[in-house]
């Protein structure tokens, strides 16, 4: 029995000198990626700096209040937000957390249409009006995204990028308890939309959130689940820095496009 | 029944020759520029499958490692270490996973690779680099990361009081221990195995470096430099920041919507926007110089060297931050050596220099115990941004057929490519079990 175990080992000791004999033989050849790069090695090389800098200025004049609700959402998010979605998203399987999230989508097209017309993009507005009449009927009330199917993508319109659109400046940077990041004019653009979901009632949604106020928890539930952000995730302690001017930036794009 | 035996030996014999087949596998990851390897890593079609989120079972904990340090109001949060455990109910072998330069325990690459592990069947430990600004509050003695058996020292310590809660707060079984880390993680792993093999407390059973530095110095030296490529259409008035969103929107004018999705980077790369390699180095610079700016100010807070946030101000939750990133932004990488690292080091070891001290942050000052040791093994890159030609050679004899080098793949880029993961997953999941 003896002999006959050792095999194993007697195979790979013969094998073993050609083992580390070829890795080594065809080792990839180095090629310094840096090389290529026109690296600037004068004094004054503040290309980094000055962008930087730059990136700093924005309007926050009541960053001191903000920085605390900035820290109130991130606990919010951490210990009681986040938990609950989890959870949610535990106990509930995929299509049906896409359900919801297309049924929210659905009434939320409606203040899509209305910014669409107001900024003047037509061709958007149809779309957007197909998307609407296709997902209610055809999509169950909104259940599934038959239009998103047909290949008419959601484009999100809210009243802070009309105003944009319009010509008003963001103004001050705001941070809103439980939304996050926002400015004077988005913040007042929210507040309009929501006036608009209000009266319009599509489907007579807002009447039967209202009647069943659970509702409102599954929508508040679906919101955060359909949103990636999470606090911490850019691993600074200049987080709030970065959040403002990532958020800064992104809404001059949502308003140029 | 002598034949069986026999037949069985033959069996083994195949078995462990089975890494060679795997070495075999064809190498044709795709993207050959190493600086888009870098920011974009594999197209999801070649990477390792791993279960979504979701599926992992995984918890988030946290321990107080330092109990005597005071941190202010406005870094409150950091006075715990926080880290990431993913565990299986039945009896697995565990794995520490160290995060890189200025990475936490909850950045995407370190999810990836906690879900790769986790899917092979072992548990994970998450763990931030000590140069992250939490790993620096919660669990940095000198509040100064940088020098190697120090940083070591730190989380041998931080790894030993995770275990400890994750074994009592969520009745882990654990067979056996093995170690990895990226990037900077991986020169940590190297010292903690190395000290582990003194301190015979967890027996790492496998140790994955998965693209170390050699000389961390010089890699830092590499990194930085990064952030002063010039990029044409850049002059010295303008802002490489704007110049990049422009590029985005243009992009997005072009497309008619601006709908920000995974596949964006992709699609950018593919059109007539995409960006050049001086901008790639230059965003990947830009994210170093930030980690950067975030290490000077947490050391410099800790020790009160008062350089950036004046040392007798407290810092309240409301305090704007901003003007002391301002300040902290201009200190790069070699900059927080010079003015921060070597001063401290000196004051402990005073005829020593910059050069003594960068050769005990290295991998060639373990070299004797990474060469005999065939527990360890590391993963890295002909194209790797951070190493030189004499670090990269280093790699090769050192590890010999324990080096896993690769053609192409930037920084850490083909570690999600699926013949690569394959392959140091079948490393790791040697030895004892």
């Amino acid at each position: 029995m003896k002999p006959l175990l050792n095999l194993p080992l007697l195979a790979c000791l013969i094998s073993a000198p050609t083992l580390s004999a070829e890795p080594v033989a065809t080792v990839p050849l180095y090629s310094d990626p840096l090389l290529e790069l026109d690296i600037d090695e004068s004094e004054n090389r503040y290309q980094f700096e000055r962008s930087s800098l730059r990136a700093l200025n924005v309007q926050d004049p009541i960053e001191g209040v903000n920085r605390r609700i900035y820290r109130f959402n991130a606990q919010f998010d951490r210990y009681v937000y986040l938990p609950v979605v989890r959870t949610y998203a535990w106990a509930t399987p995929r299509p049906v957390r896409a359900g919801v999230s297309n049924v929210f989508n659905n009434l939320g097209e409606i203040p899509n249409l209305g910014n669409s017309l107001l900024q003047g993009k037509f061709k958007r507005s149809g779309q957007t009006t197909a998307r609407l009449l296709f997902n209610s009927i055809f999509g169950l009330a909104g259940i599934f995204d038959v239009a998103g199917k047909m290949g008419l993508p959601r484009q999100k319109e809210d009243f802070g990028q009309t105003l944009g659109v319009w010509g008003v400046p963001p103004g001050p940077y705001l941070v809103l308890p439980f939304l996050g990041p926002s400015s004077l004019r988005d913040g007042t653009g929210r507040t309009a939309d929501w006036v608009l979901e209000d009266y319009v009632n599509y489907m007579h949604s807002r009447d039967v959130m209202n009647d069943y106020q659970a509702t409102w928890g599954i929508w508040a539930i679906d919101l955060r689940y359909q949103t990636p952000f999470r606090y911490g995730a850019l691993d600074s302690p200049f987080e709030y820095d970065q959040v403002r001017y990532l958020y800064t930036k992104l809404r001059e794009f949502e308003v140029d496009n | 029944m002598l034949r069986f035996p026999g037949i069985r030996a033959l069996c083994t014999a195949l078995l462990a020759c089975l890494p060679l087949s795997v070495q075999a596998e064809p190498y044709a990851y795709p993207v050959s520029n190493p600086f888009m390897a870098t920011v974009a890593g594999t197209p999801e079609r070649l990477q390792a499958t791993v279960p979504p989120e979701v599926d992992v079972q995984q918890a988030d904990l946290k321990v107080r490692v330092l109990p005597e340090r005071h941190l202010p109001p406005a870094l409150s949060q950091y006075r715990d270490l926080h880290y990431r455990v993913a565990w299986h109910d039945n009896p697995a072998p565990l794995i520490f996973l160290i995060a890189g330069t200025g990475s936490g325990y909850d950045s995407s690459r370190m999810d990836y690779l906690k879900r790769l592990f986790w899917q092979a069947g072992m548990h994970v430990i998450v763990l931030s680099s000590p140069t992250n600004h939490d790993f620096i509050a919660a669990a940095s003695r000198s509040g100064m990361p940088g020098i190697a058996a120090d940083d070591a020292r730190d989380l041998h310590t931080a790894m030993s009081m995770a275990l400890a809660k994750a074994r009592n707060e969520l009745d882990l079984e654990i067979t056996s221990y093995r170690l990895a880390g990226f990037s900077l993680g991986a020169l940590h792993a190297a010292f903690v195995a190395e000290l582990d093999e003194h301190l015979g407390q967890f027996d790492f059973q496998r140790v994955l470096l998965l693209n170390p530095p050699v000389d961390l110095y010089a890699s830092v030296r590499r990194l930085d430099a990064l952030s002063y490529t010039r990029i044409a259409g850049v002059s010295d008035n303008d802002s490489f920041y704007e110049h990049i969103f422009q590029k985005l929107s243009r992009h997005f004018a072009s497309r008619g919507n601006s709908d920000i999705q995974a596949s964006l980077f992709e699609e950018i790369q593919s059109s007539p926007q995409a960006l050049t390699d001086a901008e790639l180095a230059m965003l990947i610079g830009a994210v170093f110089r930030f980690a950067a700016a975030d290490l000077n100010f947490m050391s410099d807070l800790i020790n009160g060297g008062g350089r950036y946030a004046p040392a007798d101000e407290r810092l309240k939750v409301s305090t704007s931050l901003t003007p002391y990133l301002r300040r902290a932004l201009f200190c790069d990488f070699s900059c927080y050596v010079e003015t921060q690292l070597l001063p401290a080091w000196q004051s402990r070891n005073a005829d020593g220099d910059l050069q003594q001290m960068a050769e005990q942050t290295s991998l060639r000052h373990l070299s004797a115990f990474l060469h005999d040791n065939a527990t360890v093994a590391v993963v890295s890159n002909a194209s790797e941004l951070i190493l030189t030609r004499d670090d990269y050679h280093f790699l090769a004899q050192t590890f010999g057929e324990r080096a896993f080098l690769y053609p192409s793949g930037g920084h850490g880029g083909n570690l999600d490519y699926a013949p690569v993961a394959r392959r140091y997953l079948q490393f790791l999941q040697g030895g004892s079990q």
